[in-house]
């Protein structure tokens, strides 16, 4: 490492004064940036880590109160005025927001806006200068057809490109420094995997130090250098990112390592809880913060020295250099395994786990599903000028006591039918059966609240799910009211509700907004399982949640499925979630199926060239498998469910099709590809030509093909190969069907 | 885009035909001029009556629906908004008075809402100081006075000063002054007399654009977009002037349609206290004289207004905002 | 939106681990009394609860001042003419010797019936249209929208003029006093802005997942208008209320100001103001006694706005003062 980093901040400390008292963001941020390296910053919302970011951009109002250091190649930055603060801001740091939505003014168009960042640092400079300066920076984002998309306007990008855009003007300047605060939090993976690329991509050009800022351990595995992971407005662990994940020394990084689900793992375990919330910033901390939540505290051990005082970061001896942890007996624990430290529930067992599949009771059918929105124009007369083929043709079904998931980016379709089945309209095209029952038997009246009775639905938002007026006594009582459930009895089932998803039964008075998220989403859960359903609908049910409270909540819901015997239709774009929580999964695009089977089978051996692209774009939280990954980047955007082509509507993107000889592209394009089965196997895909070779794009240069792959599993040379029974058949059907 | 415009205009078009014909049918099932002629002296006989009132296309004894279609076809045929029951020519009345009182409802929206943003963007950069609990407070106050009090209020205060001062410094009746030279002084003389009315409407109009530009910039100057800008090394006030100045106008820009109705109203309480000849108070006469088509006729006038207006306002917005032209 | 709300800290702690209860401790079911709790919050803001003292003060001599009148509103008192306020007419008189108590007690009457008649049932005519335009939505929606604009369009000061003044009406104004016809064509236009706003709120409520959750468990339409929707925009009706008799009783005193209004034999403020304007420098008890009656009707509904919307905001800062008071009392 060089001596002068170019980034120097010590003791940092941000506290705002609120109508509540003071809350004291920030407790004392210590680290060193140097050119060209990668710091991450982990940590869970509230945990400080964006308002640090913030108050070396300077972007605070004067209200805030910032104690400590920040240097900029040894000058003091603060302290500095607005205007003296400018001079710094956008040239030698430089920032790229989370959300590309709203980072970018609407009425602006996107060449605007980069000429802007020029303009203001460099007085003097040409128009044509600036105009050329933004071509060569938004081709250098692998923007297509810069000169012109210079003239359009941030809503006709989409979020991807918005986020290319953002970067963009991050880097006009060559800053030396680069913060990214969750930089494709809001994106779709494939297109995660294209930013992050672009990000790579500018810190080899500009050799800028950059501090990544995320809560997703995966995101930073493959791209930091050091990793800081931060807790209650301080850092209680910093290290080499290789040692982070693999010796972790403070009881909250072992359990997030714990809680996170791996997609590139077979092994069914229960996931690592962290009990508990973080602390009020409000309040005044004493002692460790995370003793609370602290599995060795909470089982009666010593970890903290002295009980008053806060835990110091410290040098760690013997876990990699320069690594430091906020914890007494750090050293004990860094080879400690999530499981040694945290009770992890038993894996739990479902009485449907021994009984074959094909023998179990259909809960749910779904042929051939269809749903068509038209697109119209005009005022008064209105003309359909297209379709809309949100759901086109999806056919599953979901025995007793299983898992199934739909995965897919946004647009593809997963929620859409999700929906459909839920709404049970008789005019739905194709046909939806629930425990026998079909949506064009006409229910009416009892027979269809009945039916209703069986599938219920927890949604994604447990904020937005939960009428804010009324009580959670009020919440749980709704569906059994609507079964006409007498009063006594909705009372003690209430109770009953409330023990089982492990809420205290005396809470049921409070509304909504006195529960963290995390109890939100559990009083969502109760209310699908009020009036014992068979099927519960999972609308992405741990995404909008942190981390650790994560894994309680996709614990409960195993524990749930198998003490109750639920079936569950789960939609997730988290693939590490859906390989961990269920048993079958199938993969959409455009509307469309076009891998479904047995998760581990899906999931370890993909065939389908966009599950292939999609497995490989998401992160896993382990440096050494990301290192040995090739990935499989998609070219350009999603596209639109927007009259869809007639053939494999996946062709416009695919890595395959790109190097296939003319006349195969014919075939792909002329219709759409049936099912094939690989070998007898419980693994479908909806491809002709799965063998072929895998392009491997660039994602900052589209045009040129830099590789040729035919890796045969998603995770790279160190991946754990799925369970040996899996890996044998799959193997003994290969050569017979993929021809 | 252009297309979008021209079917809003045909929109609103029929919009006011349908208030303007429901506006006749109402005058003509409520008024009676025939019982304002019985008082005249000398008392005219109820055949005289008939007979005028006959020629005058305002035949009180043909069915509502007849005399409908008579009016209508006479403005869809030779634009002739008919006649009051004097005699006199509504389109010659209207027309010498159209453009005294369209100039004074201009003057005022243009001025009201330049002031009130002006205002609202001064105190939003203010928020909580004295400045803006000032302004803002005086918007809300304006809210809760009748504004026709006001300008009553308004012309004593100008009738005080100008006894005080002994000398005519306000204009506080009527457009001109007698015997003016033409030309220049003539502008000058109507100028004068423009300033007390347009004054009072503004000061009475301009408090809904302040609180609402106000409040739509403070929301827009914590948005990301311009932190983003000052994350490029803008200072906070060039980012929020280029960023969040230009965002927060839009729903401003959006609202100036349905405001159109209240500056319309204030014009013809300003024209009634300040016995202005314009179309206020022509037509409030009017009524009071049971003329049904003077009362249509502003009827239409103001439906117009509105419509342009709400057209004006569509323009606005679509200039300030990209994403509304796409559409 | 008050998010930014910290989590207190007496939250109840997640647990894994279901604490182990005995099924027969029934816990403590009283319901909060949600009126209860929104009257609390509102009486805590002093300006609203003065607010309302006021509005209720100035009620109470609208309908009762007349007990305590020594002469009614029209006997002329020859010995006090155009006299200042005394002990025989504590208001004073007019020009022609009627006693302004008199008068004033009706013209406050009028006015607040006027005010609280166009504000409630506008609020009503708002809910329910725009309610149903968000609801059924398509070709009905655009139909009700276009109704409303073009009523939005039509100047509602000349419609009056032509209602009151058209002799025609005469025969109406045998059955209806004039301040009743003022009263319903302050009506007909009072809605569309409010029924515009609710329209969009009840759109976006609708998209809302509880909404949906409701629906997907087969509640009933109806029910779910009733038990989701109106409580969510029930606090926005409540302003709405307050707001429409505030501008039904302005457009009173301004229609009445320039003589399209409610007339003779009615009182109104409006008129009481509107007949003084000519004597203001002569005899300014005329003029300043119904304007302060006038202010004292209206300033208090502003006053009152702050205090209701606090109330009904279930995100409201002060849901966490009322819970901690309650505690400290119970302490």
């Amino acid at each position: 490492m060089s001596a002068n980093p170019v980034l120097s901040v010590k003791d940092l400390n941000v506290s705002f004064n609120t109508e509540n008292g003071v809350v004291h963001a920030v407790r004392g941020i210590n680290f060193d940036l140097h050119a060209g390296k990668t710091l991450g910053i982990v940590g869970e919302s509230g945990s400080g880590k964006s308002v640090a970011s913030m108050a070396i951009m300077g972007l605070h109002p004067t209200t805030a109160d910032i104690t400590g250091s920040i240097q900029y190649k040894g000058k003091e930055l603060l302290g500095l005025s607005d205007k003296e603060m400018c001079e710094h801001r956008g040239k030698d740091i430089a920032m790229i927001f989370q959300d590309p939505l709203s980072s970018l003014t609407p009425v602006y168009t996107i060449g605007d806006q980069i000429g802007e960042v020029l303009k203001v640092h460099n007085k003097g400079m040409s128009k044509q200068a600036i105009k050329d300066r933004s071509v060569e920076l938004m081709r250098l984002v692998g923007i297509p057809d810069p000169a012109n998309r210079l003239k359009s306007f941030p809503h006709e990008f989409s979020g991807g490109m918005r986020q290319r855009v953002m970067i963009a003007m991050a880097i006009a300047n060559d800053p030396a420094v680069l913060i990214a605060d969750e930089p494709t939090t809001a994106l779709d993976v494939t297109i995660q995997a294209q930013v992050l690329e672009v990000m790579e991509k500018a810190q080899e050009e500009t050799g800028a130090g950059i501090i990544m800022i995320t809560h997703d351990l995966g995101v930073v595995a493959g791209m930091a250098d050091d990793i800081m992971v931060m807790y209650a407005g301080k850092p209680v662990e910093i290290a080499r990112a290789e040692d982070i994940y693999t010796r972790p020394a403070h009881p909250y990084t072992i359990g997030l390592l714990g809680a996170v689900p791996r997609v590139d793992r077979a092994d069914k375990v229960s996931l690592v809880p962290i009990d508990g919330t973080p602390p009020n910033l409000l309040n005044e901390v004493h002692g460790c913060s995370f003793r609370p939540r602290c599995p060795i505290a909470k089982s009666g051990g010593q970890c903290c020295k002295d009980v008053a005082e806060e835990p110091a970061l410290r040098l760690i001896e013997g876990a990699g250099e320069g690594h430091y942890a906020a914890a007494d007996i750090a050293e004990q624990l860094v080879d400690a395994r999530p499981e040694d430290l945290y009770p992890v529930p038993e894996v739990p067992e479902s009485k449907y786990d021994s009984i074959p599949r094909e023998e179990r009771p259909t809960v749910l059918e779904v042929k051939n599903l269809k749903k068509h929105f038209p697109l119209l124009k005009g005022a008064l007369v209105k003309r359909r000028v297209g379709t809309v083929k949100a759901v086109n043709g999806v056919s599953f079904d979901i025995r007793e006591g299983e898992c199934f998931s739909i995965v897919g980016e946004s647009g593809c379709g997963k929620t859409t039918t999700l929906l459909e089945i839920m709404e049970f309209n008789k005019e739905t095209d194709g046909d939806i059966l629930v425990n026998g029952s079909s949506v064009h038997d006409g229910l009416k009246g009892s027979e269809l609240l009945k039916m209703r009775k069986n599938q219920q639905m927890v949604f994604q938002d447990p904020t937005g799910a939960l009428d804010p007026r009324f009580t959670v006594y009020e919440v749980l009582a709704e569906p059994l009211e609507n079964q006409g459930w007498k009063k006594k009895d909705i009372q003690k089932r209430v109770i009953e509700l409330m023990r089982t998803v492990g809420l205290q039964p005396d809470h049921v008075n409070r509304f909504p907004n006195q529960f963290s998220g995390g109890q939100r989403q559990r009083i969502g859960i109760a209310r699908a399982l009020a009036v014992n359903p068979k099927l519960v609908a999972l609308d992405e049910p741990v995404s909008a949640l942190d981390v650790s409270v994560q894994a309680g909540v996709i614990n409960l819901l195993e524990k749930l499925r198998a003490d109750l015997g639920l079936s569950y239709l789960m939609v997730a774009h988290d693939l590490a979630v859906v390989r961990h929580a269920s048993d079958r999964v199938a993969v959409m695009y455009l509307g469309r199926v076009v891998e479904i089977g047995h998760v581990d089978q899906v999931f370890d051996n993909p065939i389908h060239p966009y599950t292939r692209a999609l497995l490989s774009a998401i992160p896993v939280p382990d440096p050494e498998v990301e290192a040995s990954r090739e990935r499989i980047i998609l070219e350009g955007d999603l596209p639109t469910p927007l009259n869809a082509p007639d053939g494999c509507p996946f062709s416009t993107r695919c890595p395959i099709f790109k190097l296939l000889p003319e006349e195969k592209q014919k075939v792909c394009t002329s219709e759409h590809p049936a099912m094939s089965r690989e070998g007898n196997l419980d693994h479908e895909y909806a491809c002709y030509f799965p063998n072929e070779e895998v392009a491997i794009v660039s994602a900052t240069n589209p045009e040129a093909v830099v590789g040729v792959s035919q890796d045969e599993t998603p995770w790279g040379d160190s991946a754990l190969a799925a369970d040996s029974t899996v890996a044998d058949s799959s193997a003994a059907g290969e050569g017979s069907i993929r021809a | 885009m252009f297309k979008y415009i021209l079917k809003r205009a045909l929109t609103y078009v029929v919009m006011i035909f349908l208030v303007t014909s429901a506006g006749y049918f109402l005058a003509v099932q409520t008024m009676n001029p025939a019982l304002l002629e019985q008082e005249k002296i000398p008392r005219p006989t109820p055949e005289q009556i008939q007979a005028n009132f006959a020629s005058l296309k305002l035949d009180p004894q043909m069915s509502a629906w007849e005399r409908y279609v008579q009016w209508l076809k006479d403005i869809l045929f030779h634009f002739d908004w008919g006649r009051s029951p004097n005699g006199a020519y509504i389109n010659s009345e209207f027309g010498q008075r159209v453009w005294v009182s369209t100039r004074l409802f201009a003057a005022a929206i243009i001025l009201s809402l330049i002031i009130g943003v002006a205002l609202g963007v001064f105190s939003a950069a203010r928020q909580y100081k004295a400045s803006d609990r000032i302004i803002t407070g005086y918007s809300y106050l304006v809210y809760i006075i009748p504004a026709p009090i006001a300008y009553f209020l308004v012309q004593l205060g100008a009738v005080a000063i100008n006894q005080a001062a002994g000398d005519r410094i306000f204009f506080v009746t009527g457009i001109s002054s007698p015997g003016v030279e033409p030309g220049w002084p003539t502008i000058v003389d109507m100028a004068a007399h423009y300033l007390v009315p347009t004054f009072c409407i503004t000061i009475m109009s301009w408090g809904g654009y302040q609180i609402a530009q106000r409040q739509y910039l403070l929301d827009s100057v914590n948005a990301d977009f311009v932190r983003t800008a000052r994350a490029k090394g803008l200072t906070r006030n060039q980012a929020i002037t280029r960023h969040a100045l230009r965002v927060s106008f839009i729903p401003v820009a959006q609202s100036i349609a349905f405001t159109v109705p209240a500056i319309f109203t204030g014009g013809f309480f300003a024209e009634a206290i300040f016995a202005w000849p314009g179309i206020g108070l022509w037509s409030l006469q009017a009524i009071g004289a049971q003329d049904v088509n003077a009362a249509t006729a502003t009827l239409a006038y103001g439906s117009v207004l509105f419509a342009v207006s709400a057209i004006l306002a569509d323009i606005a917005t679509t200039i300030v905002d990209p994403r509304v032209r796409m559409n | 939106m008050t998010a930014a709300v910290p989590p207190t800290d007496n939250l109840p702690r997640e647990s894994q681990d279901v604490p182990e209860l005995k099924v027969d401790d029934t816990p403590d079911f009283k319901v909060i009394n949600k009126s209860t709790i929104i009257t609390r919050r509102f009486f805590r803001n002093k300006a609203a609860a003065f607010g309302l003292i006021v509005f209720i003060l100035v009620g109470l001599f609208g309908l009762f001042g007349g007990l305590l009148a020594q002469w009614d509103t029209n006997t002329i008192d020859p010995f006090y003419m155009a006299t200042g306020p005394s002990a025989a007419h504590w208001f004073g008189t007019t020009s022609a010797g009627t006693d302004l108590y008199a008068q004033a007690v009706e013209g406050v009457r009028t006015s607040m019936a006027i005010g609280l008649i166009v504000g409630g049932l506008s609020v009503i005519i708002s809910a329910v249209y725009g309610c149903i335009m968000a609801y059924f939505g398509g070709k009905l929606d655009n139909v009700m929208l276009f109704f409303l604009e073009t009523l939005m369009m039509a100047p509602q000061l000349l419609v009056i003029a032509i209602v009151i003044n058209g002799a025609g009406g005469q025969k109406i104004r045998e059955v209806l006093p004039g301040w009743v016809i003022l009263t319903i064509v302050l009506l007909i236009f009072s809605w569309m802005y409010d029924a515009r706003v609710i329209r969009s709120m009840a759109m976006s409520l609708i998209q809302r997942d509880y909404v949906k959750a409701a629906r997907y468990m087969g509640v009933s339409p109806f029910k779910i208008v009733w038990r989701h929707l109106v409580p969510n925009i029930g606090s926005l009706l409540v302003l709405n209320f307050t707001r429409g008799i505030t501008l039904a009783i302005l457009s009173e005193v301004a229609y009445t100001f320039v003589g399209i209004g409610v007339k003779y034999p009615n009182y109104s403020l409006g008129s009481l103001i509107a007949q003084a304007s000519s004597q203001i420098n002569t005899l300014p008890w005329m003029f300043w006694i119904p304007m302060i009656l006038f202010f004292l009707l209206v300033g208090p509904l502003s006053l009152m706005n702050d205090g209701l919307r606090d109330a009904f905001d279930p995100t409201s800062l002060s849901v966490g003062k009322a819970k901690k008071d309650k505690k400290e009392k119970a302490k």
